[in-house]
């Protein structure tokens, strides 16, 4: 018997203690994003941050003893299908959703949260009306949305001797917001916009597109474009000689998995940065020494927003000292949470978490195109107050 | 104007090669084929990485060779047992292709979009009307027209030519006059991937490299053989001009319709002429 004493109470041991652990409820993270379709390559960011965030949070003990689950969903870029996945993932209990790319995604989640019992938090859906008229208790945005964009694009835009403008969008929510902001802005500094174009999703020839433009006689232009169709216009724009020029600002456009496609015909465009490996707060230099161990590159700007929101996440479950959506929900509103940004709050009024943004133009280094930051604004100067449209 | 219609022929000739595959298949196999737009991108896949070790010509003709190479391989496994089968079951057949073709991209190359510069000769602008022009755009029409027309004479006035037209019309009759009709399908099928592997790669250094490239233009392939009539090459070049001049001056002139006109053509072509443009009546 007793060469079995010492085996078994280990065994027992080991029980007991993983017993306890598994008492805290788990927090369980539900991720509606893009594997295929337009946006996979950038759903394909989102997914590394977030696993990798759960993976570390995990690795020190879990949040507050909880254990962090994390599952994948696959939207297509399809509102109906993002819904979908959405609903699967809740009904499995993954009710803390997170990650979906495109905003018409993102809109049609937030309609569904309280039927699901669930918390929608976004880190790339951009369209004001998330925050504005369609805000809801349980929508939160843990990243910049149009309005911040333009916020510091306007005193850039005050600044530029470009006078008159050009606008390319692409034909949805997300691009046709953005194009109506950047009007707004360019007409308060007394620039002109010569014309106005919004190519359906799914354009991969814009030859038609870059005519007119050319025709136009604009010197300026602004680009609202994603994904694969900012990447096929860049290369085409500038094949068509048209952006050698003029001046060029692409919202979003800026940032490393579309820098990297175009290569070198997109230095000297200008754009918001919203993350940057080069940000100065401890917090981020953390983070970007354990992705660099671990990936051996630095993080891109949707890597870094997605494990920003993670982090905002963590801290309202945190405060929440539960796991339940609706705990969680009540506890984020109003948090002042340490991220990658640095300490930025999640405001109560509309649910827009106020944080830092910054302005970058892609320069050339030995033959590559890399992003440089030109202007750090702070959270104050980068977030315009609420637009009075939310009503909770 | 000029740049306008120049812009859609870019674009229609690009269509009429890729459709012309669709075309040869279903003209000797009575094969619906699905999986053609993931052929098109596995050629500008393996075009860009051949282009990017041994040039850009090296990876124009193996994006064109390893294509007919697939194609052959698919003709003996899946289309030979498909063609007298149930048109649904063709459909879903080559569909399931498609998509384990495209995981196959994505697991080799990943989902991030690749970009290929136009080689040096061809990088430059023409000035056409006074306007610059992209040369390598000219250079696509002129490769297009070239391959249209390589096609045409060798149905037209090669013996194996005369062969796939006399299979097209009847195999079992074809095949009593002593063409070795086995041969041919894999043969053309072969021929049919191929050119879609290599206006793939022709479509390369202008549209990008992403894994949802062949979805993309599938649907306008298939537009563009129903409205010329599937199994017409005549029908598929007039569909693919016209489709290609609709998209460049729907832009201009009637925007909020562009993305529309493909398909209302095709709907109109179906009701008033539902064997399409070229297409000879069942």
């Amino acid at each position: 018997m007793s060469r079995y004493t010492y085996p078994v109470a280990l065994l027992l041991s080991i029980t007991c203690a993983t017993g306890a652990l598994a008492q805290a409820e788990p927090l369980k993270i539900g991720v509606p994003t893009s594997q295929t379709g337009p946006y996979a390559a950038l759903g394909e960011q989102v997914i590394r941050a977030i696993e990798f965030a759960a993976a570390e949070a995990n690795a020190a003990g879990g949040v507050d003893g909880r254990k962090v689950e994390v599952k994948i969903g696959n939207d297509e870029g399809n509102p109906e299908v993002g819904r979908r996945a959405a609903e699967k993932l809740a009904t499995e209990g993954h009710k803390i959703l997170i990650g979906s790319i495109s905003s018409a995604v993102g809109l049609a989640l937030s309609t569904q949260l309280n039927r699901w019992d669930a918390i929608y938090v976004s880190v790339v859906n951009k369209t004001p009306k998330l925050t504005g008229d369609s805000c809801t208790p349980r929508t939160f945005r843990a990243n910049h949305s149009d309005d911040m964009d333009i916020a510091i694009v306007a005193p850039w835009l005050a600044e530029s001797e470009t006078k008159k403008w050009a606008i390319i969008g692409a034909d949805y929510v997300w691009g046709r917001g953005s194009g109506a902001a950047f009007k707004a802005a360019a007409t308060k500094t007394g620039k002109s916009i010569t014309t106005e174009l919004y190519a359906p999703l799914g354009t991969a020839d814009f030859a038609p597109y870059i005519t007119q433009l050319r025709d136009s006689g604009a010197e300026g232009l602004w680009v609202a474009l994603a994904g694969s169709e900012a990447i096929n216009f860049a290369k085409q724009a500038k094949q068509f000689g048209l952006v050698d020029k003029m001046t060029v600002f692409g919202h979003n456009f800026v940032a490393s998995s579309i820098i990297k496609a175009v290569g070198t015909d997109a230095v000297g465009f200008w754009g918001n940065v919203n993350y940057s490996a080069s940000i100065k707060t401890p917090n981020n230099e953390k983070f970007v020494a354990a992705w660099r161990a671990k990936f051996n590159a630095d993080p891109t700007e949707y890597e870094g927003e997605a494990y920003s929101g993670m982090q905002a996440i963590f801290e309202a479950a945190k405060k929440a000292k539960s796991a339940k959506a609706s705990d969680i929900a009540k506890a984020f509103s109003g948090l002042t949470a340490e991220t990658v940004y640095g300490p930025v709050t999640m405001r109560a009024a509309d649910h827009q978490l106020e944080m830092p943004n910054y302005l970058g133009r892609v320069a050339e280094k030995d033959g590559k195109p890399v992003i440089q930051v030109v202007r750090s604004f702070d959270s104050k100067a980068a977030t315009p107050p609420p637009s009075g449209e939310c009503k909770m | 104007m000029l740049t306008n219609a120049l812009n859609g022929l870019v674009y229609g000739s690009l269509l009429f090669v890729l459709s012309s595959g669709l075309v040869l298949v279903y003209g000797l196999r009575r094969v619906v084929n699905f999986s053609h737009g993931a052929l098109y991108m596995l050629g500008a896949y393996i075009g860009y990485s051949i282009a990017l070790r041994y040039g850009f010509t090296a990876g124009v003709l193996a994006g064109g060779i390893a294509l007919g190479l697939v194609g052959i391989v698919l003709d003996l496994l899946v289309f030979r047992n498909l063609s007298d089968r149930n048109p649904l079951v063709t459909v879903i057949v080559t569909f399931g292709v498609f998509l384990v073709l495209e995981d196959i991209v994505k697991s080799v190359w990943g989902t991030q979009n690749y970009t290929l510069d136009p080689p040096a000769a061809l990088a430059g602008v023409v000035e056409i009307g006074g306007n610059p022009f992209p040369a390598y755009r000219l250079f696509i029409i002129g490769a297009s027209f070239l391959m249209a027309m390589i096609l045409v004479v060798w149905l037209k006035f090669g013996r194996t030519g005369l062969f796939v037209r006399a299979a097209s019309v009847d195999p079992s009759v074809a095949a009593m006059c002593g063409v070795r009709t086995d041969l041919l399908g894999p043969a053309v099928v072969g021929l049919g991937a191929a050119f879609a592997g290599f206006s793939g790669i022709i479509a390369a250094p202008f549209l990008s490299l992403h894994p949802a490239m062949g979805s993309e233009i599938l649907v306008l392939s298939f537009v563009v053989s129903v409205i010329g009539g599937l199994g017409s090459f005549v029908g598929a070049f007039v569909s693919a001009m016209l489709l290609g001049q609709m998209q460049a001056f729907g832009t201009v002139y009637m925007p909020e319709l562009a993305s529309l006109l493909p398909f209302l053509l095709m709907s109109f072509i179906l009701i008033w002429r539902p064997q399409g443009l070229g297409g000879r009546s069942a």
